[in-house]
């Protein structure tokens, strides 16, 4: 339970760095230790398969992505805000209450005291693997649609064409 | 279900037509793939069933709004005209494969059993159009329009799925009869049961990302600059197919999860409806664009629906299903007169989609200024057009409901229609009175076809309304 509130606390605070870095640089990293701290809780889950993968995925693969695209566009300069004052207020007012519901839900929240047995298999391959090719096969089908539609627009949409300006 | 499957393998198969096949040939055989599922959609009428563990749900209603989807991308593509014939710069196969995969996701919103097929079939669908918006590459609003629709978009998905969590967390379940059955065990009112809280956050952000998608008012900033900069036929797409989808979506999760918390949705609801409703009218009023003024009725639009949702009586599926069938029809006919007249009157090199263009276009083409003055009367709700009924329809659903709110709401509503036709009104008046010169437009035949399916309907459903009404 200990560890529980040290690795909550590290989330929270990185995620927070990650939105007040002024650095997008620094942003992503802090956002890769996010990550790390994400899948420490799967690990506390019994989910290890899925904490592998989240690192796998998101921490290696995703957040190497972000930082080629960051430092080939090169944001380092510090643009100035050009938000309004309104709209700052309106964003911080709609947070905010939003932040309150959530205090509100999570004190109202029943827990329970912990003790429902989980079984030991719950996070492995196997029974992962069980769930997704048997009650979740459509789903799982149908998102390799998604990510088709995906690639042919990338392809349509990157492509060079006859006429245009070459960087 | 097979519907679904059909379009996603046809979606492939058109990708590998574009490389053998001449473009007439390509839309004729999209067109077929669109007929087809219309087809197996059909083949399901009067059959309850659960297809791969709860994970869709095919019944009348779905089936009803699967057809208005089809109908709409069949008449969309039939419209499209292969896309010009610049070879160099349109892809007419990326296009319609990609057209054939939106109607599968939209599919998926309108039968979905399990939250996870919503998710699904919603970002198959945006993202779909996210790309088409687009697709007019060398044209510097349709990135912007494209870029600006993919990261609201993306927020909205995000607000979504986060409400697709609370929700699982506070009832323990994915499908979206079980969550109705969890929450209709909690006491009559307000009051909390376990995890109560997280519930209702949970239902307002699944709520903010569909109202996102269906452009209601608080949520509808994006609609006119992501309109007016998609290319004319995929505005058309957007405007009825995802605003059925999204409709139909929501309605189905509203009537089945939680009708038992209406005190809860309803009413915010209420409150953006009645935004939506004056937002969207006042604002028509003021454009210059036509493409624009469509936007903005297509947000006041959502309005009307939200009306019919809200008000929760036993004709309520038959009320939407006609609404959303007969605007979606008198809208393509809008959209598909105005491509055909703007490509034909080109200022600085794009098509000009202001009012002016229309001008004068009856003395030399009387059956397009024909075809548009029946859609504008249709969605400005003119008796013996479709739109009529629609609107009778909904105000009929909003008089039965006990609710005295709603008799606020219909006083907002009827005020806002009477504005509809002020702005309708325009592009009738550039057509008849106005002077200009415009010298007679061919029309290809599976055009000319087209409008005149969508232009009989209207007027059909305008007499007969019934014919579609007592489906049920």
């Amino acid at each position: 339970m200990n560890f529980w509130y040290f690795l909550t606390a590290l989330t929270l605070l990185s995620a927070l760095m990650v939105v007040f870095a002024k650095n997008p640089i620094h942003s992503v990293l802090y956002l890769v230790f996010t990550f790390f701290c994400i899948s420490g809780h799967y690990v506390l889950l019994n989910a290890q398969f899925l904490m592998a993968v989240n690192i796998i995925v998101y921490a290696g693969a995703i957040m190497v992505l972000f930082l080629f695209v960051i430092m080939m566009l090169d944001l380092r300069k510090n643009v100035p805000e050009s938000k309004s004052n309104l709209t700052k207020l309106a964003g911080a007012v709609l947070g905010g209450t939003l932040l309150v519901v959530f205090i509100a839900a999570t004190r109202h929240m029943n827990l329970g005291n912990g003790s429902g047995a989980i079984g030991a298999q719950t996070g492995m391959v196997e029974s992962l693997g069980m769930i997704l090719y048997k009650d979740y096969l459509l789903p799982f089908e149908l998102v390799s649609v998604l990510f088709f539609v995906a690639m042919v627009g990338a392809v349509m949409l990157g492509k060079r064409e006859a006429g245009e300006r070459n960087f | 279900m097979n519907a679904i499957i059909a379009l996603s393998l046809s979606g492939i198969a058109s990708l590998f037509l574009g490389f053998s096949t001449n473009r007439k040939n390509l839309l004729i055989t999209t067109l077929l793939f669109v007929l087809v599922a219309l087809g197996l959609n059909l083949a399901d009428w009067n059959h309850e069933y659960f297809w791969f563990n709860n994970m869709l749900k095919t019944d009348n209603l779905s089936i009803n709004f699967s057809s208005v989807i089809l109908l709409s991308t069949a008449l969309v593509v039939a419209i499209s005209r292969s896309f010009g014939d610049d070879e160099e710069h349109t892809h007419p196969a990326e296009y319609y494969a990609i057209m054939l995969f939106a109607a599968a996701g939209a599919l998926m919103m309108v039968t979905y059993e399990n939250m996870i097929m919503l998710f699904v079939g919603l970002e198959i669908l945006s993202v779909s159009m996210y790309i088409l918006t687009g697709s007019d590459k060398r044209n510097l609003r349709s990135n912007e329009a494209a870029l600006k629709y993919f990261l609201m978009g993306a927020f909205a998905t995000g607000i979504l799925l986060f409400g697709v969590a609370l929700v699982y967390g506070a009832t323990g379940s994915f499908n979206i009869h079980g969550i109705g059955e969890v929450v209709s065990r909690t006491k009559k009112g307000m009051e909390l049961f376990e995890g109560g809280v997280i519930l209702y956050a949970g239902i307002i952000l699944i709520f903010i990302g569909l109202l996102f998608k269906v452009s209601a008012a608080p949520f509808h900033f994006w609609t006119p600059d992501v309109y007016e900069g998609a290319p004319t036929i995929f505005t058309t797409f957007m405007s009825t197919v995802v605003k059925t989808a999204g409709v139909a979506a929501m309605y189905r999760l509203l009537s089945i999860s939680f009708p038992a918390v209406y005190g809860l949705w309803g009413n915010p609801l209420v409150w953006i409806t009645c935004l939506t409703l004056i937002v969207g009218n006042i604002t028509a009023v003021y454009q210059q664009s036509f493409k624009r003024m469509l936007a903005y009725s297509s947000i006041s639009h959502a309005g009307y629906l939200l009306i019919t949702i809200l008000a929760k009586t036993p004709n309520t599926n038959g009320s939407i299903l006609f609404y959303s069938l007969a605007y979606s029809i008198a809208t393509i006919s809008a959209f598909a007169v105005l491509m055909i007249v703007s490509e034909n009157k080109p200022k600085d090199g794009k098509p000009d989609e202001s009012f002016e263009a229309l001008n004068g276009l009856s003395v030399n083409n009387p059956f397009l200024a024909f075809v548009l003055t029946v859609s504008m009367l249709s969605l400005a709700g003119i008796p013996l057009t479709a739109g009529f009924f629609g609107k009778f329809f909904i105000f009929t659903d909003a008089f039965s409901n006990v609710s005295p709110l709603f008799k606020n709401i219909l006083v907002v509503a009827i005020l806002m229609s009477a504005v509809g036709v002020y702005y309708y009104f325009k592009p009738i008046i550039a057509v008849y009175m106005k002077k200009g010169e415009i010298a007679e437009i061919q029309l290809p035949l599976i055009y000319k076809i087209t409008l005149i399916i969508t232009t009989a309907l209207t007027i059909i459903l305008g007499i007969a309304p019934d014919l579609v009404k007592n489906m049920f």
